[in-house]
């Protein structure tokens, strides 16, 4: 028989009875949702991972001061992490090529009689590239399709240079809007301004920002804030030695896992950390990659995975015996077609053709409501593990694929059976 | 030609440790044309007899040639083969799918094998030549019993086979429309189909060029009958 033939001889065994179908193909509905879910999550968690911490290359560590509660104000946990921890690193960790610091805080800034209490970076020479990394803001009304480039975020002047940085010179950027506010419309590069009382020379202007996304356009300040040089930050602006955020670049990203040992023993070393009796460290700093992050968010969808994958596994397994089970009914209603159908030349490879097919349809059927009730739950996923729920393309023709093995290792028996069958017996069947 | 030609047919079944002997050596030969009935009380074997020559069972010993090939010794697959080719069955209990219309039930055996043509035009051709050609959309619970036997008839004879068996065709039917359904069958014969038909009823034998009796798993009317030793 022809597989066109077939294959209507097989939809026609199916719809006969509409309701048993359905019913039946609600354990391979569930069981598909679930494998669509379960992927989504991962799915999710990845996405989220790249969305939250793009601004972390894969070959970056970042390094954090450990910090405590003390009396309702975040405190160093043990030595703050300084300037020159960072400094050392690439010379104490051979793995590392270089490091990117920076600090921050609240400054009171004066010119004239206009004063701004304000956000202040203390940065390398190479901050407006990590803003670029970042990918937060861009310059107002930049063409998507053209690449940033340092330059396109000054405005007027210049940004610091390395040198300046090492000298620890007072030099500043201001962000647009603080310009303005500051020298309400004056000509500020060369002017001199008070930065916590100490006078700086403002050396540039940042170009007039906006956040890259529209909807964070509102809430968010891009244009308030000025760059200092993080030396002159740290020895001015703060009363106490303050932690800094170190960005170690790693040479070879297959090594992250040896960087950070390397990163590790520098600073315990520097910072005294002791080896507790249980074989820890009580590190008051912590380092963080992209894979950390990932892991971390992987992990807290795996738990919540293995719940429906488990799902999915008794589901299917459940849907298959029911698909099998229907098919053993259906065998046995249609025992005279199946006579007749060999009386007048069915081969036992046409019959279990039909019944086969008949069985993967079956299934694929419940593969398709189930990809679509898969695709409904992923909200529902999305609330139970912190927004991180995404479907995975792939996941589709992965479950379809799950539905049609489904009803072909379940349907498998009943064809068999039914091709074995006598005809005279079958024919005699009432 | 003989359409048939058995020789010494045995067929015997075990039946918990007894064996049990349907046909115990039945040769009979049935020539291209005719219209063979094949009578007997139940248990006499005729059954088995049918569905040896109707290629759904195997002789336990002896040969049967249809068409002069003997195909005693085919395979499963290869009996399918001629059942869908050389023989059409007609039955008792007319045995239509119920979910398949008029059509479609005589479209059925030219599914399975390589037939010449477009099958829903010979399947239309044959429901005319049993007289229902504007009944081709119906299904077989909206036809009489005369009607659904006269589809089946198309279905037997759609394949254009070499032997049309029917097996108590009239069983199921009220006298007037089984007078109707053996005129058709006489007629089919007499327009060069070979028809091999089992009955008890002597009346439907009746309209049979030839009669044979069966009984106790032999043939017993000796004339036409070729014993082998």
């Amino acid at each position: 028989m022809s597989l066109l033939n077939t294959l209507l001889t097989a939809l026609r065994g199916i719809s006969s009875n509409l309701l048993r179908t359905a019913l039946t193909t609600l354990g391979i509905i569930i069981g598909v949702a679930s494998v669509i879910a379960t992927l989504a999550l991962g799915n999710g968690a990845r996405a989220s991972v790249e969305a939250n911490f793009r601004f972390l290359g894969s070959d970056q560590i970042q390094i954090d001061q450990d910090l405590q509660m003390d009396k309702g104000q975040m405190k160093a946990s043990g030595k703050p992490l300084t300037y020159e921890d960072g400094v050392g690193i690439p010379e104490a960790a051979p793995l590392v090529d270089r490091v990117e610091m920076k600090v921050s805080g609240q400054a009171k800034l004066r010119h004239g009689r206009e004063t701004e209490d304000l956000g202040f970076q203390g940065t390398d020479a190479g901050a407006l590239l990590s803003v670029i990394a970042e990918g937060q803001v861009q310059p107002v009304g930049w063409p998507t399709d053209k690449a940033l480039t340092p330059e396109a975020f000054i405005g007027q002047g210049r940004f610091f240079s390395t040198a300046e940085v090492l000298g620890g010179d007072s030099v500043c950027v201001l962000g647009y809007q603080t310009a303005l506010d500051l020298f309400q419309g004056d000509d500020p590069i060369g002017q001199t301004i008070w930065v916590n009382r100490k006078p700086c020379e403002v050396i540039g202007v940042a170009a007039e920002l906006e956040a890259v996304n529209v909807q964070d356009r509102i809430g968010t300040r891009p244009n308030e804030g000025i760059f200092l040089p993080i030396s002159f930050a740290i020895q001015n602006l703060f009363s106490e030695e303050p932690w800094v955020t170190v960005i170690a670049h790693v040479k070879d990203e297959s090594k992250m896992e040896e960087a950070k040992a390397q990163i590790a023993s520098y600073l315990r070393e520097r910072h005294g950390v002791t080896q507790d009796a249980d074989g820890t460290y009580a590190d008051d700093f912590h380092m963080t990659t992209k894979q950390d992050v990932l892991g971390a968010q992987l992990q807290s969808a795996a738990t919540f995975s293995v719940l429906l994958t488990a799902l999915a596994v008794v589901s299917l397994v459940v849907g298959g015996i029911g698909v099998m089970n229907v098919m053993l009914v259906s065998v046995s209603e249609r025992t005279r077609e199946i006579g007749v159908r060999m009386a007048v030349g069915a081969r036992s490879r046409d019959v279990v053709a039909q019944f086969l097919l008949e069985a993967i349809l079956l299934s694929a059927g419940g593969g398709i409501l189930g990809i679509a009730a898969g695709v409904l739950t992923i909200p529902l996923a999305a609330a139970l593990n912190q927004g991180a729920a995404l479907l995975d393309p792939r996941s589709i023709p992965l479950a379809l694929g799950v539905s049609l093995a489904t009803g072909l290792v379940f349907g498998l028996y009943p064809a068999l059976r039914a091709s074995q069958l006598d005809p005279i017996e079958a024919l005699r069947y009432e | 030609m003989n359409i048939i030609r058995t020789e010494n047919l045995t067929r015997s079944y075990v039946v918990g440790n007894s064996t049990v002997k349907a046909l115990r050596g039945v040769s009979i030969d049935v020539d291209t044309g005719e219209f063979v009935a094949l009578m007997g009380p139940s248990g006499s074997g005729k059954s088995t007899m049918m569905h040896i020559l109707g290629c759904l069972d195997t002789p336990t010993a002896g040969r049967y040639l249809l068409e002069e090939r003997d195909i005693s010794t085919l395979s499963k697959d290869e009996r399918a083969r001629v059942r869908n080719d050389r023989i059409g069955f007609i039955f008792q209990t007319f045995n239509l799918l119920p979910r398949l219309n008029a059509l479609e039930n005589i479209e059925l055996p030219l599914l399975y094998g390589k037939h010449d043509g477009n099958a829903s035009q010979r399947a239309s051709e044959a429901l005319k030549r049993v007289g229902l050609g504007e009944r081709a959309q119906h299904r077989p619970n909206e036809l009489s019993g005369g009607e659904r036997q006269r589809v089946a008839i198309a279905r037997a004879l759609v394949t254009n086979p070499a032997l049309i068996l029917a097996d108590e065709p009239t069983g199921n039917l009220d006298s007037k429309t089984g007078a109707d359904i053996m005129a058709l069958l006489v007629e089919l014969c007499a327009e060069g189909h070979t028809i091999l038909m089992v009955t008890h009823d002597a009346k439907v034998a009746a309209h049979a060029g030839r009669t044979l009796h069966m009984q106790d798993g032999e043939i017993v009317n000796g004339e036409q009958i070729h014993v082998v030793a």
